[in-house]
């Protein structure tokens, strides 16, 4: 009895740095992040809604530590790889959705950008591995 | 049989050409919020304003993504109806999931919960209603479900059995108004609370089946998972300061994951007027805590005028005259030996983390209304966020260049990538490690990005002359200035803005505060 409560003991202290580290959280194995629109190559005129599809995980706020839940980043033109091991960065060209957003009304200057999506944990940190969708490319008009 | 429908029974052939009304057989789904009128007694137009946008968020999108069609709405509900038995069940699942995620943050005489049945049944279609049993049956085990509950007949449940892996609690044959012939009720358990309510033995096994059909439903709705999604954004809730996170978490059971979201998001959303809302939250007989308190340092910014905005990007356009009053502005942000004061005091429920003399970051605009309510409780002092206008006079600093010190980014003057050498990516530097503007304040532009008063608008199209904060009914999301120590040099500029929701919180996120003399 004595033995199993050191034992468990033990296992929850090993545990509990871990589970502090917010950007330790698993990605659902079959999780799939995706464009409901626009799709790749669309051209648009003007301003467009875009919308998020996410299927196996669900959509939570920002700070809400569920299990398999997760919230929005849209990033706009962006070249720099994704950093696993730090937030989504915050700034004009990465959107963030911690109300739990599942769709933003954008207006692009003409011309070719890409858009992109990736999920972030109650912290903003990517999964493990990170969720993130396609990269597509849309032309505004 | 009384009652008009009853000649136009359902019948085999389906012969019965009533003005040339199609019959069909279809899943109808009848829903109504429970306890409208009280609702509407308590707060008419905030029940309508959250009810219409349940409607145009979450049920309207629901309904077509299950192909399913609305066939009327009333003021306290609606009824639908599908191709699929299936859809529609699924359809009444993700409704109801996301109206708990809905209410989950709004105290429980405000909540707003449908009661649910669905019905098989063939009836007689007409472009804008829909009539006969079928209606009728889906009316009756809507009527008799409990708030948040569904009911589904027995001719739905054959059908959805082996598809819908779901909690089906059979109640058994009911007798409903105005129906002869009994029918068959089952209850499809939304949440784990309930399963254990109604079955108390086997509830493990049921809480395991029913994550299956939450995600199964789920899965259903890939193209937008609605569980969680936004909280009604224009009801104010006042919290007082004692109710603490924690003291919430403890009812909370593990096995809810949407029950729990209040715990986990003890913020309630911004009122729309600050002002007043702050005078409610107030306990009005608290002394002034005697002598511990030291004040945030302040400068007096003189009364001006000057042209805001630039045309750098097209957020900031037009540039336009505004006219501020003197103000006093906090001369550095709002360090983490300040903000634990506030936690000392039980009046901020964010632990910050960093060094003492670092400014605090991760705050949210949520939490600098607990620190800018409880300074000012302490103090006396009408304690305020700047507003977006106060902001960019400030930085400015008298000047109309690109940044306050001319038009080129300049090393040293700025923390922010890009700015500065050494540059350290994993925090700020503390506050004041660099020059101070013309009006003598730290850190306006790069450091931490700081919260202001405004909601957030993408132009200053019709923004207010007279320095005052803009606001709007509806504000989720509030401008944030001065960009960050993780922004390029062109987030340092006076005029560059840029906005976050209001009750999230970001690690590069912290505010100084400011008020009228």
């Amino acid at each position: 009895m004595n033995i199993t409560r050191i034992v468990l003991l033990s296992v929850v202290a090993l545990l509990l740095p871990t589970a502090a580290h917010a950007q330790e959280r698993p990605a659902h194995k079959d999780a799939y992040l995706y464009f409901v629109w626009p799709q790749d190559g669309t051209v648009i005129k003007g301003a467009f809604w875009a919308r998020f599809g996410l299927r196996n995980m669900g959509v939570t706020h920002a700070g809400d530590d569920f299990e398999n839940a997760g919230h929005h980043h849209l990033l706009i033109d962006v070249n720099t790889p994704l950093e696993p091991n730090e937030p989504i960065p915050q700034d004009k060209n990465h959107l963030h959705f911690g109300a739990g957003q599942t769709e933003t009304r954008i207006e692009l200057p003409p011309g070719k950008h890409t858009l992109q999506l990736v999920l972030g944990d109650a912290k903003h940190y990517p999964f493990k591995p990170p969720v993130v969708s396609k990269k597509i490319t849309i032309t505004v008009k | 049989m009384p009652g008009e429908i009853h000649h136009i029974r359902p019948g085999r052939d389906g012969s019965y050409p009533v003005d040339g009304s199609p019959r069909r057989l279809a899943a109808i789904l009848a829903a109504d919020i429970s306890g409208y009128s009280r609702l509407m007694t308590m707060d008419e137009e905030g029940t309508h304003a959250r009810v219409k946008r349940h409607r145009r968020e979450l049920i309207d999108p629901t309904i077509i993504e299950h192909h399913g069609r609305l066939v009327k709405s009333t003021g306290d509900g609606f009824l639908a109806m599908f191709d699929s038995p299936v859809e529609a069940v699924r359809c009444a699942i993700v409704i109801q999931q996301s109206m708990v995620g809905r209410n989950a943050a709004l105290p429980r005489d405000r909540w707003i919960q449908y009661r649910i049945g669905v019905n098989l049944g063939d009836v007689i279609v007409e472009p804008d209603d829909i009539y006969g049993d079928g209606v009728n049956i889906a009316a009756r085990l809507e009527g008799i479900a409990d708030p948040g509950d569904l009911f589904i007949s027995g001719g739905v449940y054959e059908q959805v059995k082996h598809k819908l892996v779901c909690g089906y609690q059979s109640l058994g044959d009911r007798q409903v108004k105005n129906i002869t012939d009994p029918v068959r009720v089952y209850r499809v358990l939304p949440d784990p609370a309930a399963v254990v309510n109604a079955r108390p033995k086997p509830g493990l096994t049921f809480a395991v089946i029913l994550s299956a059909c939450l995600v199964a439903s789920a899965a259903a709705a890939t193209a937008t998972w609605y569980f969680f999604v936004w909280q009604p954004k224009h009801l104010v809730v006042e919290r007082s300061s004692e109710q603490t996170p924690g003291t919430t978490k403890k009812v909370v059971p593990a096995a809810a994951p949407q029950q729990a979201a209040p715990a986990s998001k003890p913020e309630t959303q911004p009122s729309p007027a600050p002002a007043q809302s702050q005078s409610v939250a107030i306990p009005p007989a608290q002394p002034p805590q005697a002598p511990a308190i030291s004040e945030p340092e302040m400068v007096t910014v003189p009364a001006g005028t000057f042209a805001m905005g630039s045309n750098d990007d097209p957020s900031e356009k037009p540039i336009h005259q505004v006219k501020i009053k003197s103000f006093a502005i906090g001369k550095y942000p709002i360090t983490v030996r300040e903000w634990k004061r506030c936690v000392a005091a039980k009046a901020c429920t964010y632990e910050a983390t960093g060094q003492d003399d670092a400014p605090v970051t991760n705050v949210s605009w949520n939490d600098t209304k607990q620190f800018t309510e409880w300074l000012s409780r302490v103090t006396q002092k009408d304690y305020r966020l700047p507003t977006e206008a106060e902001w960019e006079y400030a930085a400015r600093g008298g000047t109309q260049t690109k940044y306050w010190w001319g038009d080129q980014p300049a090393t040293g003057m700025a923390n922010c990538k890009g700015c500065n050498e050494p540059y350290d990516a994993a925090q700020p530097m503390k506050a004041g490690s660099l020059k101070p503007n013309p009006f003598g304040l730290y850190d306006m532009g790069g450091g931490v990005a700081q919260w202001v008063t405004d909601c957030w608008h993408k132009s200053y199209q019709a923004a207010p002359a007279d320095g005052s904060t803009w606001l709007d009914a509806e504000c989720p999301s509030r401008v944030i200035r001065s960009g960050s120590w993780k922004n390029d040099p062109s987030y340092v500029r006076p005029s560059n803005r840029d906005h976050y929701d209001a009750n999230i919180r970001y690690p590069t996120h912290g505010f100084r505060v400011a008020r009228s003399p």
